[in-house]
């Protein structure tokens, strides 16, 4: 589209925060401005159960949230060598790891929290004849843990 | 064996174009590579690029994958491999510490990710991926945030399995946790899983990947007769049918997976349809919407800091971008796999909502269906579902209000023109489609509708003696007749427009036959008054005249004009029509529509498809005045 001017939007900027775990105990490890979008399919709108990482402001407002997907994995995965063997599951006698985020950080961000959500609970009634939803009851959110968000 | 047995000797681009802030990036890590054997792990690189740049969905996305290697020297080559897990014994000094046996299972290839992450991140800041290539011939890998995989064939279909979880969010879709031979696992606990490719609904009317699921499909399409084992019986449908397979999610029954075979069931094969769609939508939204050329754009602000937006590609796909003031614009994804039906400018995705947590979207397939599908806060999105038998015109307009947060009401034309209408209210569902009154619209004209009052609807349309027509519904006098707006002679495909600036005051805007920009408005005070043609202006042929009142006393018009730049004008309270004025310097797709909305009163936002089949937005602002046209992606 010829314009007389372009006016890209500024991206939004984010922050790239690396965690470490042992059990439930989570600490920050690193956190640095990053620029890169993040798209929608990383920033959660609906409450499904998982792990998550919010920025929040002041007031513990959260501002934005994406999902943590490798925190606190009880169990891994062992690949077979030939091929039609099955994969197969083993229980992490004690969860421990890393994991990174790429979350927005608005300006007003001046606080992490990595947020454990569990599940609606949803009635799963639906009215005769159809309809265009299910009723949803509120997801439970636990904070796990909070850090300060230094970025310069 | 830590970082002070090797070192960083650099990073090098070896696949893809795409702006590193903008693209998929993974990055490759060099583990037991000593300085001399650095060749080794550029050669491994390019294999790994060369299969996963070739497995589908990858290979249509490569335009927005960028591959990194990252060269890391260390003291001693290979990977520690432990005695306890059937290993020889040997210890090595490496950058990452990888070492077989994790959990003393000698394939379980376990490294620090801590390091891991932090050696990418400082090399590649904008990564979402981070593969550990290990070197050495014997079979081993690992998932989670820090894929692992060694030389041996066939260990990069481990980096591309780990990479669903890691970067897609889909779920392990084999039955079984330890093989099979497992207890515990016979059946799925209650409850529905978050990823999108397992589930344990067996309803076909609501399952998630209904979409992708043929009617003529059996549901469930393979149940297990045993649930003590793993259904070990071949596919009984051709490969690549959508379906319900029983099995999945680490149990043998209770959970389903979408096809009889995935990558997320078992490595070597390609992913299924869903997990294939779900990468397409993790990727996609990188890069700009080539739109479907005259496609309408639906825009709704649920609240003033959000906007979500909805267009049809260029491909059909039904597909939507939102933009959050915390966030900024999400990027284009596809709504589970819609495609709107073509003719005219083509069917439209019409959205609406309720509430502020909740969307219905409603367009007419390609099958010229009407089908609906809704986003709930609390529940993401659900999958599309047909309204009715009632058979549309190719191309038809779904419009739809919500008088209140538990009722919405449709309107399209039939095959043959009708005015049609349904209606869903909670309490009782959807009724069934009902003729309007008799009414028969012209070719190719919506019908439009506004709510003044909860308990009052106006329709309007363009009839097949190309006039406008009106009827009207009241809750305590029913459905009355339609009658003729004035003389005016439209063009056949023309959308009247409709305002209610006040609940006692009409305006409506509309194509005369010759393009000339034609208003009318009605209060009921006075009646209808005659049509005006409005500054002068005339339209492109076909494109439709958008209204929008931020306030009672002020309404702002856009359009594309006969030149196919995009024009607006304004009027104010006691003041007459303003001229004309080309937006940002914006041109429009011939016939094309300008979708606008206002978040808050001193504040426009408008949606275009350009002249280069892109979807561009531009906002006006009290403040900054008009800013410059963009392309709508993610930001």
């Amino acid at each position: 589209m010829p314009s007389k001017e372009s006016n890209q939007p500024a991206t939004t900027r984010a922050a790239r925060l690396i965690f470490e775990y042992e059990g439930e105990r989570v600490r920050l490890v690193s956190q640095q401005v990053v620029e890169m979008v993040v798209t929608g399919f990383d920033i959660a709108r609906a409450h499904h159960a998982g792990v998550y990482v919010d920025a929040r402001d002041a007031e513990d407002r959260t501002l934005s949230r994406v999902p943590a997907r490798d925190a606190f994995a009880t169990s891994t995965e062992v690949f077979p060598e030939r091929a039609g063997e099955a994969i197969v599951r083993v229980d992490t006698a004690r969860p421990k790891g890393a994991f990174t985020v790429v979350i927005p950080v608005p300006q007003e961000t001046n606080k992490v929290a990595v947020v454990r959500v569990v599940p609606a609970q949803l009635d799963a009634k639906l009215p005769a004849g159809g309809t265009t939803s299910r009723v949803a009851g509120a997801a439970e959110a636990t904070d796990l843990a909070t850090f300060p968000l230094t970025l310069n | 064996m830590s970082t002070a047995d090797g070192a960083v000797i650099g990073t090098t681009q070896i696949a893809g174009s795409a702006p590193r802030n903008r693209a998929f990036n993974v990055v490759l890590l060099a583990e037991g590579f000593t300085a001399a054997q650095q060749n080794d792990f550029n050669n491994a690189c390019m294999t790994f690029v060369n299969t996963f740049r070739t497995t589908p969905p990858f290979d249509e996305l490569s335009a927005a994958i960028n591959v990194f290697r990252v060269n890391v020297r260390s003291t001693d080559t290979g990977a520690d491999d432990p005695v306890a897990a059937g290993g020889t014994g040997a210890t090595v000094r490496t950058y990452f510490d990888a070492s077989f046996g994790g959990n003393n299972i000698r394939r379980l290839l376990i490294c620090n990710t801590t390091t891991a992450l932090q050696v990418a991140a400082a090399q590649v800041p904008e990564f979402i991926v981070v593969l550990l290539v290990v070197n050495s011939t014997i079979y081993g890998g690992s998932g989670g945030s820090v894929g692992t995989y060694s030389l041996a064939g066939g260990a990069t279909e481990i980096a591309i399995h780990e990479m669903g979880h890691t970067a897609f969010g889909l779920a392990d879709e084999y039955p079984y946790y330890a093989g099979g031979n497992e207890t515990g696992h016979d059946h799925h606990p209650a409850g529905e899983p978050g990823e999108p490719n397992v589930t344990t609904n067996s309803n076909r009317n609501t399952l998630k990947w209904r979409w992708a699921v043929a009617s003529t499909t059996a549901i469930p399409t393979m149940a297990n007769p045993n649930c003590s084992q793993v259904d070990g019986r071949p596919n009984p449908v051709p490969t690549g049918t959508v379906g319900l397979f029983e099995g999945a999610h680490y149990y043998h029954c209770g959970a389903y997976r979408p096809e009889y075979d995935c990558k997320m069931r078992a490595l070597s094969v390609p992913f299924c349809r869903i997990c294939r769609q779900v990468i397409w939508n993790r990727i996609g939204p990188l890069a700009t919407l080539s739109a479907r050329a005259r496609t309408p754009i639906s825009v709704i602000a649920r609240f003033p800091e959000h906007l979500d937006v909805f267009a049809v590609a260029s491909d059909g796909r039904t597909v939507s971008n939102w933009w959050d003031q915390s966030s900024g614009w999400a990027g284009w994804f596809n709504l589970m796999g819609g495609i709107a039906s073509p003719g005219g400018p083509g069917s439209p995705v019409t959205a609406v909502h309720r509430y502020a947590g909740h969307i219905d979207l409603f367009t007419v397939g390609t099958d010229n269906r009407v089908w609906s599908a809704w986003w709930d806060a609390a529940t993401g999105w659900h999958s599309w579902f047909q309204i009715g038998d009632l058979v549309c015109r190719q191309g038809s307009v779904i419009n739809v209000v919500s008088r209140y947060s538990d009722h919405i009401d449709l309107f399209t034309t039939a095959s043959d023109g009708r005015v049609m209408s349904t209606w869903w209210d909670v309490r009782s569902g959807w009724a069934p489609w009902f003729h309007v009154q008799g009414g028969v619209a012209a070719s190719g004209a919506p019908v439009t509708v506004v709510a003044r009052y909860p308990f009052h609807l106006d329709l309007f349309t363009v009839g097949t003696d190309n006039r406008v027509w009106s009827c009207w519904w009241d809750e305590r006098s029913g459905w009355h007749g339609w009658f003729q707006i004035g003389n005016l002679q439209c063009r056949p495909d023309s959308t009247v427009t409709v305002v209610s600036r006040f609940p006692d005051q009409l305006d409506l805007f509309t194509t005369a036959a010759d393009g000339r920009i034609m208003s009318i408005w009605w209060n009921s005070r006075k009646g209808w008054a005659n049509w005006f043609h409005v500054s002068g202006g005339v339209a492109s042929p076909g494109s439709p005249v958008t209204a929008i009142a931020r306030y009672s006393g002020h309404l702002d018009l856009f359009v594309i004009g006969t030149d196919n730049r995009i024009y607006s004008t304004w009027w104010h309270e006691n003041q007459s029509w303003a001229g004309w004025f080309n937006v940002s310097g914006g041109v429009g797709m011939p016939g094309g529509q300008v979708a606008a909305i206002s978040r808050a009163t001193e504040h426009l936002d408008l949606f275009t498809v350009g002249s280069d089949g892109l979807v561009y937005s531009t906002w006006w602002d009290g403040a900054t005045g008009w800013a410059g046209w963009f392309a709508l992606g993610v930001t």
